[in-house]
């Protein structure tokens, strides 16, 4: 499927429907959209298309289908799995014309909003209401809420308040041919009739056609916010105060761990005063109705103390509550301070086994001579180990990325996830096959096709293919229906 | 129930099977698949009067037999269960470490795990704990050919894949059968207090209602009887507890309301679900106008009411106003005067197509679900 109209032609055409500006083919413009927040893989697409709305977007889903062109949806290009890196001869259809946030409808607690919304623009929209949009990924500042919808995107509060696929309750998607359609609520009302066809789409890692609207839900902003910061001798310390806290029935909105790396950066990178002589740190916020969230605080700062937190803080004031946080969401940012480059990672593990865990991750950086950081949402068990390395040393990128798939192998020993919320996308697809078996790739595939019969959007992601692979143990391995031609792979 | 009672809406299949593990259901499926026999899962049997009668059933394939604990940390609050093991079951199991799985089903002692997800089966207290779609973090199912899948998996985030245990719920065995299921599991509460009042008027239940919103009280689950009597049940530490009790106590004196017991619902052979969004329950009851006796039971913050009657009360109003009415029991005779879903919505195309990739031969409970899937 590589597009065979000269470049003049395939813009005159795309320009037709979006207008002259909005569709790019000079090279140079096009640079901005050869990968997304994962840097190492670059791929030039054909011809980037902005559309401005959801009829935009059906025309280009039809002229691509027209020159069998691969669609490869875009957001902010905030990704961190190669979710939005183009396919070779693609159409980037890029959703960031599509800004407005249409309705906000509290009485029914929901607001409709395009895909190029930024997450936390709902948020500051809700606000002077009193309400707010509960998933908080730490790019919410500039990640948009398509993006969100196709990585399934998490954050520091989901541990309370579930993820992106908890809080979409309709859809308007354009599919495979490039038709229309309204998926699961439409105005608020709860169990639309039929298969949960919306919250199949929601992580689909735009593979299941374009999201062009989004029917959000809205929570009223608790009573109270309790925020405990304590620090730890070292990370077996913090990941026990982790369990006791999980393992007593308290359920925090978040508990986020940095260890000793991680601060070292973060303090250099922001206004933090942490200290820098401690091997780790939680960050804990407790939510609710303010007689209950005193109490459970009380509780919560027993527990760190029982596990042997050095220092407990509790931040006087929301300016002091907003710094903490906003030094935690910058941590990814701030590793420049302390390595020419990194490498994110994003695996899984029961909770109860992030001591064990965080000390073979640390073992495996060792082993190749390289540095790992974490910080990471240390409720739900999801790391985000930073394997820092130095691009400029021949050899050390191959070593941090090594690491880091040897990083989400330790993930699934321990019965854990490839991904908890940055997506599987292109990073990762050939990890999945080490997850899940072929019959479980079988039946997502079902999943997609019924969507995108031609498999036209974002091909080669997800799925891992001999192509991406190679032949090694794990690899994707055909279905019997497959091999027979009753049903092919694009 | 036993084997010989089993019928859905209606239909008795020509035999009743009962796999003894996982692999025996697995190969009995793929027998079937083999000799183009269509089949239904059958759980506690609670709903079989849910949907439209199957366009064909040779086979009840009962998941009686697969009840055990696959797997259960307490510690990570998760619990891997096989279907067929019962809520009562599972309560026991799990309130040996102060946990619970806060869904409410029609029978605990009936109700099954793998029944409750195939029906997305909720009560009051979805309003503080969500409904299955938010509990299930893993599923493992059996397609129609008798391959074993499975999605998801054991650690309450991931994203890893597509959302095979989203479109497992509700889904009413019509794409696969539910063989196993990780669920996320929630503490005990360490409190809590149930308040029932009788107000005077549906509007002074609304303003109410309102007020707990307002001054953001967060209740485990609301409920108005008649749309009169509101229960409201907080659930929490003790602090939290007596605090919100005597908030919503306040407010619900405001508005002119008197303490009184929880309403007893008596049964009646029809059985309705109502949804709209949630504002058309304050309006008027969420009845539009046509119909002068109140739901019998709302969740008003939910947007969902419960008609238990003697006759189908403004099914058609409902339906044209946006919302959905599913009647999920009423007597055989009146079946064919009334369809039982209502229209499928405009997603259907897709749904069908979803079908035809799980199902291809339409062995697998057809004909039940919306639009004859």
């Amino acid at each position: 499927m590589i597009a065979t109209l000269p470049a003049a032609d395939l813009h005159a055409r795309f320009a037709a429907i979006v207008g002259e500006r909005n569709a790019i083919v000079a090279p140079t413009d096009l640079r901005t959209y050869e990968c997304d927040g994962l840097l190492g893989y670059r791929v030039r697409p054909a011809i980037v298309a902005l559309p401005a709305n959801t009829d935009e977007v059906a025309a280009c889903v039809r002229l691509a289908r027209e020159l069998d062109m691969p669609i490869v949806p875009r957001g902010a290009g905030t990704g961190l799995s190669g979710g939005a890196l183009p396919s070779e001869g693609c159409v980037v259809i890029g959703l960031a014309r599509m800004k407005q946030i249409l309705a906000i409808d509290l009485a029914n607690r929901v607001a409709r909003v395009q895909p190029g919304v930024i997450n936390l623009d709902i948020t500051r929209a809700l606000a002077p209401d009193g309400y707010y949009y509960a998933p908080d990924p730490s790019s919410q500042s500039v990640c948009t809420i398509g993006g969100n919808v196709a990585e399934n995107s998490g954050g520091a509060h989901c541990l309370k308040y579930g993820f992106t696929v908890n809080h979409v309750l309709g859809l308007t998607l354009v599919t495979g041919d490039g038709t229309i359609v309204q998926l699961g609520s439409v105005a608020g009302e709860p169990d639309p009739l039929g298969y949960d066809l919306c919250g199949v789409v929601v992580g689909s890692e735009g593979m299941t056609g374009i999201v062009t609207e989004v029917l959000v839900r809205t929570l009223r902003t608790p009573q109270a916010t309790r925020t405990l910061f304590a620090t730890f001798p070292s990370t077996d310390e913090a990941g026990d105060a982790v369990s006791r806290i999980i393992g007593a029935g308290i359920i925090p909105a978040a508990i986020e761990m940095c260890d000793q790396l991680a601060i070292e950066a973060i303090v250099a990178a922001t206004a933090v005063d942490w200290p820098l002589d401690v091997g780790a740190l939680l960050l804990m916020d407790v939510d609710g109705v303010v007689a209950e969230v005193d109490e459970t605080a009380a509780h919560a700062e027993e527990h760190l103390r029982a596990a042997g937190a050095v220092e407990i803080r509790r931040p006087k004031d929301d300016a002091e509550r907003a710094l903490a946080w906003k030094g935690r969401k910058a941590a990814f940012a701030a590793m420049g301070r302390i390595s020419p480059n990194y490498y994110v990672q994003d695996g899984v593990i029961p909770r109860k086994e992030i001591a064990t865990v965080l000390r073979e991750i640390a073992a495996l950086g060792a082993e190749q001579g390289l540095r790992v950081a974490n910080v990471f949402h240390a409720g739900d068990g999801n790391l985000h180990p930073l394997v820092l390395y130095d691009g400029r040393i021949p050899g050390e990128e191959a070593k941090a990325e090594h690491v880091g798939g040897e990083i989400l192998r330790v993930c699934l020993r321990h019965g854990g996830s490839v991904t908890g919320e940055h997506g599987v996308g292109h990073d990762k697809a050939c990890y999945l096959g080490e997850q899940f078996s072929a019959d479980d790739l079988d039946a997502m595939m079902a999943i997609r096709t019924a969507f995108d019969p031609e498999r036209r959007f974002n091909p080669e992601k997800v799925f891992p293919t001999p192509r991406l692979c190679g032949d090694k143990p794990g690899a994707y391995v055909p279905h019997a229906v497959e091999q027979s031609g009753e049903a092919g792979r694009g | 129930m036993t084997d010989a009672e089993i019928a859905i809406v209606g239909v008795a299949p020509r035999e009743v099977v009962t796999p003894r593990d996982v692999p025996e259901l697995a190969t009995t499926i793929a027998e079937l698949h083999a000799q183009r026999k269509a089949f239904a899962f059958v759980g506690g049997g609670t709903e079989l009067e849910l949907g439209y009668a199957p366009r064909a059933l040779d086979t009840v394939v009962r998941t009686s037999a697969l009840r055990r604990v696959v797997d259960y940390a307490p510690e990570d609050q998760t619990i891997t269960v096989e279907a067929g093991i019962t809520f009562a079951e599972l309560d026991a199991v799990l309130a040996e470490h102060g946990q619970m799985l806060p869904l409410d089903v029609p029978d605990r002692a009936r109700t099954t795990v793998g029944g409750a997800l195939a029906t997305n089966a909720f009560g009051a207290r979805r309003q503080r704990y969500g409904t299955a779609k938010d509990m299930i973090v893993g599923v493992r199912v059996v397609r129609p050919d008798g391959t074993l899948a499975r999605g998801g998996g054991k650690v309450v985030k991931n994203v890893a894949g597509f959302d095979l245990p989203k479109l497992a719920v509700g889904s009413l065995g019509t794409l696969f059968g539910i063989v196993e299921a990780t669920l996320r599991v929630y503490p005990i509460p360490a409190a809590r207090e149930t308040l029932a009042y009788a107000m005077p008027t549906q509007e002074a239940a609304t303003l109410a209602v309102r007020a707990f919103v307002a001054r953001r009280l967060e209740p485990e689950a609301l409920v108005a009887y008649h749309e009169r009597t509101i229960v409201v049940d907080f659930a929490g530490t003790g602090a939290g507890v007596a605090d919100q009790g005597t908030a919503a106590a306040n407010a619900l004196r405001e508005f002119g309301g008197v303490p009184t017991e929880t309403p007893i619902v008596r049964s009646g052979a029809w059985r309705m679900r109502v949804t709209a969004p949630p504002a058309a329950f304050a309006r008027d009851g969420g009845r539009w106008e046509s119909n002068p006796s109140p739901h019998t039971f709302v969740f008003p913050l939910l947007g969902i009411a419960w008609d238990i009657s003697d006759g189908p009360v403004g099914v058609d109003v409902i339906r044209r106003n946006g919302g959905t009415a599913v009647l999920h029991d009423l007597p055989p005779l009146a079946r064919p005067h009334v369809d039982v879903w209502g229209p499928p919505p405009p997603s259907f195309p897709l749904m069908q197509a979803m079908k035809a990739n799980f199902d291809p031969q339409g062995l697998c409970n057809p004909g039940r679900f919306i639009g004859g899937l």
